[in-house]
């Protein structure tokens, strides 16, 4: 922690950024951390709490944060994926923020937890994870557990219901979406939901009913997930952030695992590798067109 | 039957004001409610096209004129489009009157200086109505009003009418570079033109309503003339959905639109936080 | 109303087997199938979890997330509405928390004032609440801070306190009397207030202190302080996601849609909806009042600490503290209430 303090201090009383994005103590736990001043580096932290992505506050759709300028992120292994996401699709220009990978070994899913990290408490999409240190890095500090091993939970889950005939799949999804009260948090919080105006807000036409009824819901999480599908980095915000508890980890999951499939791609923290979205190659699988 | 449920109306007459503006004549389907109907000046009505959704306009016909109500909009979004698909005969909704209005009993015996810039003109179209249909209350009358061109003006044949009254002092303008060959009005900005119609401010009120950037011009213009600001009254826009009080969408400081206007006085609007 | 009675625990259970053998439905908070609570249709009282608050709040038994206004009919150019029924089944609540059963109350005023919500007075005239009263809360529970408390009684026909071998029982309503009237057998002669009060005072010193109870600074100083940085220090980690007006009992901006289900039919419904979504205010021409986050933000408070107090003289928030658990960024209202109290009296300024 010494380590990024300090880091952060140099880099804001040189000027080089205004603003670095990490985590501090809150009142419940660690949260996302703004810090504008050098003293103000000793509040930053990094623990196992720190489940939060963090590159959802780079999305230019946030005039309050823009205003900052050029700002360092705190970035784990995982985040840098979504980062490089955002640089991909032309939304964040790599020389406008300063990069602080944070090695990491895994975190728990909730910021408030006292427990210690353990294979018990472990999120599920840290299990099997590979990566103790992100490439996309412009400094990297901290040192890292061992990770965790495999298998995900969530996996062994979308394999039982993936056994299921469909309509019983069908039906957990109706009762699962059904709680689904359409506030949209999965949206605000997801680093790749950055679009100016989503799909979902458009009226002419309305192309998914807002009501959140089981049409409308149904609609609406499988337009994210398609509108997901090759970009999602499975941070597992969306769940996190679900006020009605929805299993939305699942989804992410079930998508990576199609793209990872059929595109041979999954999330990469390098930007440079392109991604099935916008990429076109002569052996695209497509017979689901012909 | 609950609050939200709507009057039914038909569209009587569809009238083209422009190419994006439109005005609509319409007229309860239910005979008590087209016998009782009542408003007051500056209230606003919610008009639905079902299927589409609801709108919030005010009501630009005048409560002296019975049996009907107007309304004109700009076609702007989805329930502002499907208004405009709407032929002679098709049935709406309209829920309402709601709102405050202008205080006409107040304006009795006063002067009444009217100034409006492009669509503005619809909820002022109302009082002006209003005032000429009890003229006798009223002293002088002044109506100042331009849009950006010619083809910008709203209710081009009552401004005709207007013109031709002798109890009215009318002055139209339009933006420099709006003028067609043949314009015989005035070209220039509204708030210079209400200068030089000069109006006198003693024993007058003035009714204000066009886009933000004129009004921000006009109220100096008038306080610079002497109008004091609990004397100049404006109506205010903003996004509504159920227009009684409940939705939390019009609320601007510790002001519901819908509730405790759309009319206000400058001096109301000068409390109010920079958030409309 | 100022009577009491006493109910056990046995007869506890009966009560609800009796209003369900009644064919009345009865809601509690009871386990989901991802491990927590909500409130939820409960069909026995075996099924009622009492030692945690649920996650949602009552706020969905009275303005449900989507709910039809009336549906339309189109006949070539005419158009037929038809009505839907504001009467609802009778139901009871059983195990509602006193902070959400205030905010129901508190919600009275708006859904009331000059224009009467039928849907809302529908739902409210066919349920009953019955409270119990809270064991205490974790440090996001501010409830006496805004003139509650763990054992308030607004908003609740009957407010149950342990005792002895079941519950001490106010009867705080007309409605409540009538429910106790209808099953007198279940109810009777028990412990006395005495053997509650250690319960309330725990419960009461679990959350005092949390907010200072100075409801009447806050709402001058947001009134006074409208473009103060303190908004745009906050804003910066709020992410707009409306899960703290989902979660909130007193949050309840709606939406109203038109939704065709046939080229000629469909449905006007009103659905919850959020001031903190980037849409709320923004109008048809592109022009938006509220164009970020920090306007936003404030727009919150402001409503639940001044607007509606200066409205209704009535806070719209009860201290559940729901917003500060779900919130993903760690957004904290005791945390911005006491920074505000704070700077109002000049003990201590922005952080």
């Amino acid at each position: 922690m010494t380590e990024l303090r300090e880091l952060a201090r140099r880099l804001l009383s040189e000027g080089t950024v205004n603003a670095v994005l990490g985590w501090e103590e809150g009142p419940r736990g660690a949260r996302p951390a703004f810090v504008t001043t050098p003293d103000g580096a000793d509040r930053l932290i990094f623990d196992h709490r720190c489940v939060h992505n963090l590159a959802s506050y780079l999305s230019p759709r946030r005039p309050h944060l823009k205003r900052l300028g050029k700002v360092a992120m705190v970035l784990k292994p995982c985040d840098a994926r979504a980062v490089a996401g955002l640089i991909r699709e032309t939304q964040v220009p790599r020389e406008n923020i300063v990069l602080i990978g944070v090695r990491c070994g895994g975190v728990v899913t909730d910021p408030d937890s006292d427990a210690a990290l353990s294979e018990a408490t472990v999120a599920d999409r840290c299990r099997g994870c590979p990566d103790r240190e992100g490439r996309l890095a412009d400094h990297t500090v901290g040192t890292a557990g061992p990770g965790f091993p495999g298998p995900s939970h969530r996996a062994q889950k979308i394999e039982e219901l993936a056994a299921k005939p469909a309509d019983q799949r069908w039906a957990f999804w109706q009762e699962e979406l059904s709680k689904c009260v359409r506030c949209h948090a999965c949206r605000q919080v997801c680093p790749m939901c950055f679009c100016d105006r989503c799909l979902a807000d458009k009226t002419q036409p309305r192309w998914i009913e807002s009501s959140p009824h089981a049409r409308g819901n149904m609609a609406w999480h499988v337009a994210r997930a398609m509108h997901l599908a090759g970009r999602c980095v499975d941070c597992g915000e969306c769940e996190r952030v679900c006020p009605q508890g929805i299993p939305l980890g699942l989804i992410t999951r079930k998508i990576a695992s199609v793209v990872a499939e059929r595109y041979d791609f999954r999330p990469s923290d390098d930007p440079a590798v392109p991604a099935p979205v916008g990429t076109y190659r002569m052996d695209d699988p497509q017979e689901f067109i012909l | 039957m609950n609050v939200y449920q709507p009057f039914r109306v038909r569209v009587e007459e569809k009238i083209d004001e422009t190419a994006d503006t439109r005005t609509l004549k319409l007229k309860f389907l239910d005979p008590d409610v087209a016998n009782t109907f009542d408003f007051k000046a500056g209230q606003f009505g919610e008009y639905s096209v079902f299927g589409a959704g609801e709108c919030t306009f005010c009501i630009a016909s005048s409560p002296t004129r019975k049996g009907y109500i107007e309304c004109s909009f700009k076609t702007v979004g989805k329930v502002t489009s499907a208004m405009k698909d709407l032929e002679v005969g098709d049935v709406m909704g309209f829920r309402g009157p709601y709102g405050n209005a202008f205080p006409m009993e107040k304006m009795h015996g006063g002067n009444v200086v009217f100034i409006a810039g492009g669509i503005g003109l619809a909820p002022v179209r109302c009082v002006i109505w209003n005032v000429l249909d009890e003229r006798a209350k009223y002293k002088d009358v002044t109506i100042v009003y331009g849009a950006r061109t010619v083809a910008d003006l709203v209710y081009k044949r009552e401004l005709e009418d207007w013109g031709k009254r002798p109890d009215v002092k009318l002055w139209t303008t339009v933006d420099p570079g709006g003028e067609t060959p043949d314009w015989k009005g005035q070209v220039g900005f509204v708030p210079a033109i209400v200068e030089k119609a000069a109006p006198k401010a003693e024993n007058s009120w003035a009714v204000v309503c066009g886009p933000p950037v004129m009004i921000k011009y006009t109220i100096p213009v008038l306080k610079k003339m002497g109008f004091t600001e609990d004397r100049i009254l404006t109506t205010l826009e903003n996004r509504m959905k159920c227009g009684i009080g409940k939705c939390g969408r019009c609320n601007i400081g510790p002001v519901y639109v819908c509730k405790d206007g759309p009319v206000f006085t400058a001096q109301e609007m000068a409390k109010l936080p920079n958030e409309f | 109303m100022s009577t009491t009675t006493f109910i056990r625990t046995e007869d506890l259970k009966g009560l609800v087997a009796d209003l369900r053998a009644a064919g009345v439905g009865v809601a509690g908070p009871a386990r989901t199938s991802d491990g927590a609570v909500d409130y939820r249709s409960i069909n026995a009282f075996d099924d009622v979890v009492l030692d945690a608050q649920p996650r949602n709040s009552l706020k969905q038994f009275f303005l449900p997330p989507t709910e039809p206004l009336f549906k339309y009919q189109r006949k070539g150019s005419d158009v037929a509405i038809l009505e839907i029924s504001a009467t609802f089944p009778p139901r009871v609540i059983v195990g509602a928390r006193p902070c959400d059963a205030a905010a129901v109350d508190v919600l009275d005023h708006v859904m009331n004032w000059d224009y009467k919500d039928e849907p809302w007075f529908g739902r409210r005239e066919a349920t009953t609440i019955v409270s119990f009263a809270c064991p205490g809360g974790d440090r996001s529970c501010f409830c006496t801070a805004v003139g509650l408390g763990p054992d308030a009684t607004r908003g609740s026909d009957l407010l149950l306190v342990p005792a002895g071998d079941g519950y001490y029982v106010e009867v705080v309503t007309e409605k409540g009397k009538r429910l106790v009237d209808a099953y007198p057998k279940r109810f009777g002669a028990g412990a006395g207030v005495d053997a509650t009060l250690s319960y309330r005072e725990k419960a009461r010193a679990s959350v005092e202190g949390h907010v200072p109870a100075r409801p009447d600074v806050i709402r001058q100083w947001v009134q006074e302080h409208f473009e103060d940085p303190f908004w745009a220090d906050i804003s910066l980690r709020c992410h707009g996601c409306g899960g703290c007006a989902a979660a909130c009992p007193t949050c309840h901006c709606f939406d109203i849609v038109d939704e065709p289900e046939t080229l000629d039919a469909g449905t006007r419904r009103r659905n919850w909806d959020t001031c903190q979504t980037s849409v709320f205010t923004a109008h048809a021409s592109g022009h938006n009042p509220r164009a970020d986050q920090c306007g936003r933000c404030r727009q919150r408070v402001n409503h639940k600490f001044a607007i509606y107090p200066a409205r209704f003289n009535d806070i719209l928030c009860t201290g559940c503290g729901r917003c500060a658990r779900t919130c993903p960024a760690g957004q904290d209202v005791t945390e911005i209430l006491t920074r505000i109290v704070a700077m109002a009296t000049g003990q201590g300024g922005a952080a």
